[in-house]
């Protein structure tokens, strides 16, 4: 188990190595002048001063050797500190931190939310594949799907914030808050659970191992659960790993609408205002989460089933 | 995922709903894909400019000179949304035909090599795991927020779901009799793999491609949503629900009708995929 924990983490500092040195490169694409930027963002003036600009180039170490300022960026990213925003002028490992936080609650909260509705629907329409409820659920995840957060969230607020005066439209603070968003955010991670707890329970439910165990007179709650069900932890926990990075950093859309701090929001207001150093920081992290969570996930799925776990050579 | 297909494969196909149903459930769709095509592709000669303010007349209802009404500037909603469908589904459309063939290609070069193969699926794991909307982030900022960025977005890791579909495809159908049977018959790896594997490859991938489809539409539209994709005043269905946000109360029209094309072209393209591979999920 650790020794094929640690061979999969192998793959994790080329791909961090070569995301760095794209985040690192991205201020240079964009044309922009990090010392020009910044003082824009600062003052607001079109044309700086000379004189203060070329202070700003010393003082960013902008007129060393680009390998050079690459290996001081990595030295200090790896102290953990991420350089000042350009439009706060705070720390950005603070900033994101914060940010990431506020993410990290709602992902955690709609992966529960998913979980909670999309298992027990994939299980109950695998128990009669064909049947009312399955192709009502189908329909449903189908929907949960295609309908996209922009379309979902403003549709939300209309009948819950609007119409009935229930929830807040926008902010963040009280539990109150949370519901809209998450909500929102859970629609897609749950229609895909429910898709693939359905397929697996389906397909174990339909093996010797289950009728089997239907012969012994085993209840139905306990075959569909502990002989159906089960078969579907592997590739929910797979599952789950893939949506948490796209749930920290991607749900720009839903945070926009609500208006939550967190880092979707950060990183699009910073997109906006060419904040680089934030883009830079809030790449970093959701590109480090993304590939630990991956890595970390698929050992656990790999322990969590006897097949894998024989065919990798793990006890 | 893996033991996903295995027991998919096990499970018995009940007839979800009776053949001549389906049947016309199946012509119903064809026949509104091919309207849809139609006025997308000749739309934009019969109906007004799409950028033409008439002030007016604002965010006006349903009439006669404007079937689905006019939005904040007064132009015609719905000559906006033929051409926003044209660019949505068009940039759609190209990004997942570049994606599939680039994906079915380095997963075919990794299952056909061992171990290097092996290692380059790894890659691609991790890659698969970058949510999309960070790339359409930095490409908005490495490039300013536009079309280039918006295909830069839905391409540069887009391509990963295909290779890993391809790949673990084809390790699932090399085990296969018919493989060992061509082996024996003297055909080359590269014909075993195009030839043989190959075709079997088609109908999952077609599924495959149906839901990338629909992923790729949502991105490109929610993408141009925060202003990071196509940008005003060129029309665009996520771009339009953005602007027509601000007047959700007083003019439902300008946000609904962009939404329900949205909705109901993802909607369409995951059933036809699902209908397409009848192993798949539902």
């Amino acid at each position: 188990m650790i020794r094929l924990l640690l061979r999969r983490l192998l793959v994790v500092p080329p791909v961090l190595l070569a995301a760095s040195v794209l985040v690192f490169v991205l201020p240079r694409t964009t044309g922009v002048d990090p010392a020009r930027a910044l003082l824009r963002a600062r003052t607001a003036d079109a044309v700086p001063d000379p004189a203060t600009e070329a202070r700003v180039r010393a003082e960013l170490g902008l007129d060393d050797g680009v390998v050079e300022q690459y290996l001081r960026w990595v030295g200090t990213v790896l102290r953990g500190d991420l350089g000042l925003g350009y439009v706060s002028r705070t720390p950005v490992a603070e900033q994101v931190g914060d940010a990431a936080a506020v993410s990290g609650l709602l992902a955690l909260l709609a992966l529960a939310v998913a979980a909670a509705a999309g298992i027990p629907a994939g299980v109950y329409a695998a128990r009669r594949p064909g049947g009312l409820l399955d192709r009502f659920l189908g329909g449903a995840t189908v929907a949960g799907v295609a309908v996209p957060e922009f379309v979902l969230a403003p549709w939300l607020v209309l009948v819950f914030a609007v119409g009935l005066g229930a929830l807040p439209a926008v902010g963040w603070g009280g539990p109150e808050h949370l519901v809209l968003p998450v909500l929102t955010l859970a629609a897609y991670p749950g229609a895909l659970a429910a898709q693939l707890v359905r397929v697996e329970t389906a397909g174990a439910l339909a093996r010797p191992h289950a009728r089997a165990a239907r012969a012994r007179g085993l209840g139905e709650q306990a075959v569909l659960w502990r002989h159906g069900a089960r078969l579907a932890t592997t590739s929910v926990t797979a599952l789950s790993g893939m949506l948490v990075a796209g749930l920290l950093g991607g749900s720009v859309v839903v945070e926009v609408v609500f208006g939550i701090p967190g880092l979707g929001r950060t990183l699009h207001q910073a997109v906006t205002a060419q904040d680089l150093p934030v883009i830079q920081a809030g790449t970093l992290l959701v590109v480090t989460v993304a590939v630990l969570a991956g890595v970390l996930v698929e050992v656990l799925a790999v322990s969590l089933d006897p097949v894998q776990r024989t065919a990798e050579g793990v006890r | 995922m893996r033991a996903g297909r295995r027991a998919a494969g096990a499970a018995p196909r009940t007839a979800v709903t009776p053949p001549a149903v389906a049947g016309t459930v199946r012509i119903g769709t064809a026949a509104a894909i091919v309207v849809v095509a139609l006025v997308l592709l000749i739309g934009p000669l019969l109906l007004p400019e799409p950028d033409r303010a008439d002030f007016a007349d604002l965010l006006a209802g349903p009439s006669s000179s404007h079937p689905l009404g006019t939005d904040q500037l007064g132009r015609d909603v719905l000559a906006r949304l033929v051409h926003g469908g044209r660019l949505t589904i068009g940039l759609s459309l190209f990004a997942v035909l570049a994606t599939g063939v680039a994906g079915v290609a380095v997963g075919m070069l990794a299952a056909a090599t061992g171990g290097p193969g092996r290692l380059l699926m790894r890659l691609v794991d991790v890659l698969a795991a970058i949510p999309v909307v960070l790339f359409g982030l930095v490409a908005a900022v490495a490039l300013g927020p536009g079309t280039a960025s918006l295909l830069v977005a839905v391409t540069a890791i887009a391509w990963t779901p295909f290779a890993r579909q391809t790949f673990l495809l084809v390790r699932a159908e090399r085990g296969r009799d018919y493989v060992t049977a061509a082996v024996a018959l003297g055909a080359g790896p590269v014909r075993v793999l195009v030839h043989h594997v190959g075709r079997n490859l088609v109908p999952p991938l077609a599924a495959h491609a149906c839901v990338r489809f629909a992923s790729t539409l949502l991105t490109v539209s929610g993408l141009s949503f925060l202003g990071l994709g196509i940008q005003p005043p060129t029309a665009e269905w996520g771009a339009m629900v953005a602007e027509g946000r601000e007047y959700l109360f007083t003019a439902p029209h300008v946000v609904l009708v962009p939404s329900v094309a949205v909705v109901l072209t993802a909607g369409t393209a995951l059933s036809w995929g699902r209908r397409w591979d009848r192993t798949g999920p539902w």
